[in-house]
């Protein structure tokens, strides 16, 4: 069964905006915008591993010839921050909560936001990166 | 193809994943683990600030042992490790001493490492425990700096063992 591209682009918004609701929510009904972060670390979370896998290509074809035995550092020090960054997203409304800054349901509500916010990140990249990826994934 | 000589499992169902989806997924893994390592002890810190009504609070100390942990694992991540498999017996005589300081500067960043580790229960005991800091909102602090630590040091164990993947399909060797 295959989705028209325009059925995932509608699908995907609608989830980034009931995040986004939720994120923006959990800040509004207590008052309090300080969970409004989780938002800004999860739109940068993805930027460096977009930044560093474009330099791997460079890399790439520089030193395809040599025998590079350890993969390439760019590209795995991409995907460490935003590991770094991904991470820090989720654990962000928790240690608001445990120092007090946020409420015990702003915490759930803003967890559960910045979840779907990357979840539709990931979903998104995943749908549009495979086709163009596959050859050079493959070989 | 040659796909399905090199396979594993006798059932086709069963396959490893490829190592190059491994080495993402670890390097991914070894970012969320310092994540954990760095949250933990700026929660504490915060916590210290915001909340804690306890006379010890969390200072510069605290930090110095995740300081020590993450310049270890940066020293021990940036060596090339094709320079430490290289043995003695190899053809070019300036290969081994690119070997001999590649283990020179391997071993400053494991004894940063444990310095680390050993500095994270030193706080825990000298400022916490000895003191008579044992009930647990306040030894939280003292026991966030060991987590933070030891994740640091478990994020470079992942990173470690994810970078000696070999690149090739399904047959990876855990080298070192």
């Amino acid at each position: 069964m295959t989705v028209k591209p325009i059925t995932k682009i509608i699908f995907l918004s609608v989830l980034l905006s009931i995040g986004i609701l939720l994120v923006v929510l959990s800040c509004a009904l207590f008052h309090n915008y300080h969970p409004l972060y989780v938002i800004a670390v999860f739109l940068v979370a993805p930027i460096p591993n977009a930044i560093f896998s474009n330099l791997n290509a460079n890399y790439q074809s520089d030193f395809l010839s040599d025998s590079a035995p350890n993969g390439n550092p760019f590209k795995d020090f991409g995907e460490f921050v935003t590991g770094i960054f991904v991470f820090s997203g989720l654990v962000l409304p928790i240690v608001f909560w445990h120092v007090q800054l946020i409420v015990f349901w702003s915490m759930i509500m803003s967890l559960s936001g910045g979840f779907i916010v990357y979840a539709s990140i990931i979903l998104f990249s995943m749908f549009f990166h495979m086709s163009d990826d596959d050859e050079g994934f493959d070989f | 193809t040659t796909m399905d000589e090199h396979r594993l499992f006798k059932f086709p169902v069963f396959r490893l994943p490829k190592s190059a989806t491994v080495r993402a997924m670890g390097m991914y893994l070894s970012g969320a683990l310092y994540a954990i390592g760095f949250w933990v002890l700026l929660d504490a810190a915060l916590y210290s600030k915001r909340v804690n009504a306890s006379l010890v609070h969390v200072t510069f100390v605290d930090w110095v042992p995740a300081i020590c942990s993450s310049l270890g694992m940066l020293i021990i991540n940036s060596i090339e490790k094709s320079a430490l498999l290289n043995n003695d017996a190899s053809f070019m005589q300036p290969s081994s001493t690119t070997t001999w300081q590649a283990r020179v500067v391997l071993f400053i960043g494991f004894s940063l490492l444990a310095t680390g580790i050993a500095g994270s229960f030193i706080v825990l005991i000298l400022k916490f425990l000895i003191k008579g800091y044992n009930t647990f909102p306040t030894l939280g602090m003292g026991v966030a700096n060991v987590v933070s630590n030891a994740s640091i040091m478990l994020s470079c164990i992942v990173l470690w063992v994810v970078q000696n993947f070999e690149d090739d399909d399904y047959n990876y060797s855990l080298a070192l």
